[in-house]
């Protein structure tokens, strides 16, 4: 399976990450990777997350709007491959 | 904590001083929130100590999973967050089935549970427990209460997020000093909005009415997300205007009144085979409210082969999730259906076929013997108590039967624990339903396996004086896990044998509430007066054939067309 990024934008407050983390594999992916900026302000933070679809019938698409109706995420973009290849 | 409001600030000019307790009960009193369900405990002492004097009404259950569960039934009728309040550890863990059963049925809920001091967090004592982490896959939001002076704003925005888009049971932990300390609060609190829904989406919609119109064999399937939305009048007359066949989930019963003529029925598992039907046949489905759940579709590469998808629901994250849809509408269900105008062309051969296998394949109640014929039973009582009946199910071979042979004419008369399946949900959704609909009448109709989950909860019906009527179907076994034994595990019969049940009537009589019981099906009769006569709670109890099984049946991973009619 192909390992896909989302990034997350998120209120930092009490509980969000793992809840995050906890939809993320409760909903049957696999994460291979994790990174985390929060803003000086600390009301806003971002989350990087690598996922790997534990079968095929998991799409990238509807994690991303289960993750985008979770109270205070912003917003979630989904990177496409070729950015992230450039990026590395 | 993080709110939409601007929170609460401590201004000694025009400020009061009051406890975090007292704050709990007016952010309640604020909600116009009139029950609540619980049970007190060490670390909610002081929510309680604030109570006397409220406006609130307080319904002490006998154990917190009722609260939970009482809770989740005054939710579904009120449309407003059913309150339950528990203490920590135990009397947390206990609201957890309830909670759970709120999130998988998408039921407005806020739980509010004690927690120890700030201090002791962390550090195991005693009747601690991560209540927060527990619930966190199970609530649509959750909140630890760290600043007594963030109760008001919490509170508003707990009651805000569990009532508005998709809802969901919001947990609210509060330690116990938290609860205690007195601050100074301003008064002047404004509340949160939470945003509403975006318009329909008008290229969309054109391309759904496109697909309507286009359409020679379309069916309309619809589930709970029409009560949600209150869309029932909307949904209506969309079936009316386009003439589609429907057919409808579990939990979208009386979506559409299930006498109406182009009503097939629930589909799925425990569908007609005219529901099932429709479906395989059918060119276009319109899905409405409702999210291709396995026991809706069987196989899903076998559901609807032929059709293509118009998926409205009020959450987008369902939206193709289960099955691509070749338009997604996501938004209100009422102002999407209105916007849905367009009729198919030319439908009368299609809604002809559907109507004549649905006389074809009718239910028959002529079943030989004597004894009570379950299906009968339902179908007679529910016919005769008319529209103003509420039934709470419990959970097994029972909760089918009442689907398939009780007539609903609104979804909110139906409170079935669906998407958990609940055993012990029946009573004390029936002591919910009585509090958010006192003028109703409400049926619980429940099993010998179901009842005995929270059969304490006699107690509360007789302490409130609550006029339930409660149907035991008593088969002596855990039915609907025998018919499986029976069918699909070569008849090797484990631990579903309840032979030693107690007397029930005996036992609804130690708590004081009026009993008899039946086993012959010349009773039935007299029995449905007496239930229906009675003012007071009154509790039947049906003998019936262990051996009975619920039909169709489409065996698990299975097309919805591979449907048993009887053991092969």
């Amino acid at each position: 399976m192909m390992t896909e990024r989302l990034v997350v934008d998120f209120a930092p407050m009490e509980g969000a990450v793992l809840r995050m983390l906890g939809l993320v594999e409760r909903r049957g992916f696999r994460v291979s990777g994790i990174g985390m900026t929060e803003r000086p302000c600390g009301k806003q933070a971002s989350l990087e997350l690598d996922v790997v679809a534990r079968d095929a019938g998991r799409r990238i698409e509807v994690l991303g709007l289960q993750l985008r109706r979770l109270h205070g995420v912003s917003d979630v973009t989904h990177a496409p491959p070729c950015v992230r290849e450039r990026a590395a | 904590m993080h709110a939409t409001a601007s929170s609460i600030h401590s201004l000694p000019h025009q400020a009061e001083t009051v406890t975090g307790a007292r704050l709990v009960v007016e952010a309640l009193e604020r909600e116009g929130v009139r029950h609540v369900f619980g049970y007190p405990g060490g670390a909610i002492m002081p929510v309680y100590d604030a109570l006397p004097g409220s406006s609130l009404t307080h319904i002490l259950v006998r154990h917190e999973q009722a609260a939970a569960l009482a809770a989740d039934a005054y939710g579904r009728l009120t449309g407003k967050p059913g309150v339950c309040l528990a203490t920590s550890g135990p009397g947390a863990t206990n609201l957890v089935t309830g909670i759970a059963n709120a999130f998988l049925d998408s039921v407005p809920m806020v739980a509010i549970t004690g927690q120890v001091a700030a201090p002791l967090i962390g550090t195991d004592a005693f009747q601690e427990v991560d209540i927060f982490g527990i619930t966190l896959p199970i609530v649509k939001h959750s909140y630890l209460i760290r600043n007594t002076e963030d109760i008001p704003a919490v509170f508003a925005e707990a009651f805000a997020l569990a009532q508005s888009g998709r809802p969901g049971p919001v947990l609210i932990d509060l330690p116990k000093d938290v609860g205690q300390r007195r601050v100074q609060v301003e008064s002047n609190f404004q509340p949160p909005v939470m945003p509403g829904h975006a318009p329909p989406d008008a290229k969309a919609i054109a391309r759904a009415n496109r697909l309507i119109r286009e359409a020679r064999r379309p069916v309309l399937y619809f589930g709970g997300g029409v009560a949600i939305a209150r869309a029932e009048r909307e949904l209506a007359a969309f079936a009316e205007r386009t003439g589609m066949p429907s057919v409808a989930t579990l939990k979208g019963l009386g979506g559409v009144p299930t006498d109406a003529a182009d009503f097939l029925g629930m589909l799925g598992m425990h569908g007609t085979r005219a529901a099932n039907t429709a479906i395989d046949g059918c060119d276009l489905l319109v899905c409405v409210g409702a999210r291709f759940d396995d026991r809706a579709t069987g196989k899903l590469d076998t559901f609807a082969p032929g059709a293509k998808v118009v998926h409205v629901d009020g959450d987008p994250a369902e939206i193709g999730k289960l099955r691509r849809a070749d338009v997604g509408l996501a938004g209100d269900l009422c102002a999407i259906l209105d916007r849905l105008n367009a009729v198919p062309a030319d439908i009368a051969d299609w809604r002809a076929l559907c109507a004549g296998q649905k006389a074809e394949w009718q239910a028959r109640y002529d079943a030989p013997g004597t004894g009570i014929y379950a299906p009968a039973l339902l179908k007679q009582l529910s016919e005769q108590a008319g529209d103003d009946l509420i039934i709470t199910c419990d959970v097994g071979q029972h909760q089918m039967w009442v689907a398939q042979h009780c007539r609903f004419t609104r979804p909110q008369a139906h409170l079935t624990s669906a998407g958990l399946g609940t055993m012990g949900y029946g009573i004390p959704a029936g002591i919910g339903a009585l509090l958010a609909e006192p003028g109703s009448t409400v049926l619980t109709v429940t099993g010998d396996g179901s009842i005995m989950m929270n059969i304490h909860e006699l107690a509360t019906i007789r302490r409130y004086r609550l006029p339930l009527k409660i149907l035991l179907l008593d088969n002596s076994a855990l039915g609907m896990v025998r018919q499986w034994q029976e069918l699909f595990f070569d008849g090797n019969f484990s631990e579903v044998d309840l032979y030693d049940n107690p007397d029930f009537a005996d036992v609804a009589r130690a708590f004081g509430i009026e009993a008899f019981t039946i086993d012959r099906r010349a009773e039935v009769p007299a029995a449905i007066e007496r239930l229906l006569g009675t003012e007071g709670p009154i509790f039947c109890h049906a003998r019936i054939d262990p051996r009975e099984n619920v039909w169709p049946l489409v065996p698990p991973n299975s097309s919805n067309m591979n449907m048993m009619e009887s053991k092969p």
